[in-house]
């Protein structure tokens, strides 16, 4: 733990596996190929195909990174690859307050740690830089796998949205978690 | 046959209850709502940090909020008895994939509260969303502490669904939020 102090101070965006960078243009046709990948959306609230057009704005979109939009790449420390995208959306100062959203593009990636070891990053950033005092996020009730990451990571099961979200011809309940300051787990 | 139907429809009153009736927003509303939201002891139970609002502001937004429709559906509601407006009413956030919508309630007229108004409020917008919207999940959000309001809402057929732990600031202290969610069926009338 006191080795992770260190890091933390000189380098918290940092972690085992990974580190978190911002995104250029560069990084446009790796996004554009994951979000029209369903193995990878089957999961996720994205439903409709994206344009390489829609794909630029968005990345356009990414350019500041700050408090209103701390979104961030993830990069393996080993190969400097880019396997996929998290941050904070919907960040509210006043109750110190942010949603956090995660996906890992890259598949060969999937089940090896680096998931998770991004979402500690991201929450260390989010309390320790950012001084947040809570982070939420939905996972969809089917989503076993993720839930057991959030789980890991330290995030506590606080309810389910019955029916919250339509797909693939269901109606799919969205559990809701949350991990407030202090509640980070490293193992 | 045709005949039947065609009466049956027009018996239809989607937008009136017991005692409440919903309409949509007028620019002259603007002197109430501006007294209401500018009020914490209204905001307070409605969440919002109570910032205070313009008049500039207030018309701003009723100029927006008042073309109700899917996508952004607000509502006066107006007392049957001597049909002034009371409080307001919307249906936000709508998606047409998920069929969902987000609730909210305010009662402005302090006189009005406690007296079923908020209740029968409820029951009319929630039947609006599900016999006219075609939705499936109407769910609202408050706070663990307004039992008042969670009363009202369970009495409808809302279900506590998640409780968000420190989810809020206001008042100098954090508090919980407890969503609740209602679906198609659940409405009690």
């Amino acid at each position: 733990m006191s080795e992770l102090r260190e890091l933390v101070e000189h380098r918290p965006l940092e972690g085992r596996l990974v580190r978190l960078r911002p995104r250029d243009m560069e990084d446009e046709p790796a996004l554009h190929s994951w979000i029209n990948d369903p193995d990878v959306t089957q999961n996720l609230a994205a439903r409709y195909p994206y344009s390489h057009e829609a794909e630029r704005e968005f990345v356009k979109s990414l350019r500041d990174t700050n408090y209103k939009n701390a979104g961030f790449g993830i990069e393996t420390l080993a190969e400097g690859k880019l396997i996929g995208n998290l941050g904070f959306h919907e960040t509210e100062a006043e109750s110190r307050r942010a949603t956090l959203g995660i996906m890992i593009g890259e598949k060969d990636y999937w089940d090896r740690g680096y998931g998770t070891d991004a979402m500690r990053v991201l929450c260390r950033f989010g309390f320790e830089m950012m001084n947040l005092h809570r982070i939420e996020l939905e996972v969809l009730a089917v989503n076993a796998r993720a839930r057991r990451v959030y789980e890991k990571v330290g995030f506590q099961f606080e309810g389910t949205r019955r029916d919250a979200f339509y797909k693939f011809g269901r109606y799919i309940d969205a559990h809701v978690m949350s991990l407030l300051e202090g509640e980070l787990r490293w193992d | 046959m045709v005949v039947e139907q065609e009466q049956r429809l027009g018996d239809l009153k989607p937008l009136h209850g017991r005692l409440v009736r919903l309409r949509a927003l007028e620019p002259e509303d603007e002197p109430l709502l501006y007294e209401w939201f500018n009020d914490p002891e209204v905001t307070s139970t409605g969440g919002g940090h109570g910032y205070p609002i313009s008049h500039a502001r207030e018309r701003d937004w009723i100029d927006e909020a008042n073309r109700p429709g899917y996508d952004y559906c607000h509502f006066g509601i107006v007392a049957l008895d001597d049909d002034r407006l009371i409080g307001t009413v919307s249906l936000r956030r709508t998606s047409p994939e998920n069929r969902s919508a987000d609730l909210g309630l305010s009662i402005g007229e302090k006189t009005r509260w406690n007296q079923g108004y908020a209740t029968d409020a409820m029951r009319v917008v929630c039947r609006f969303g599900f016999q006219q919207m075609n939705l499936h999940r109407i769910e609202l959000g408050t706070y663990a502490e307004h039992a008042a309001a969670i009363r009202v809402y369970e009495k409808v057929g809302f279900k506590a669904e998640v409780r968000t732990r420190d989810s809020a600031f206001f008042g100098g202290r954090y508090r919980d939020g407890v969503l609740m969610g209602l679906l198609e069926g659940e409405l009690i009338e």
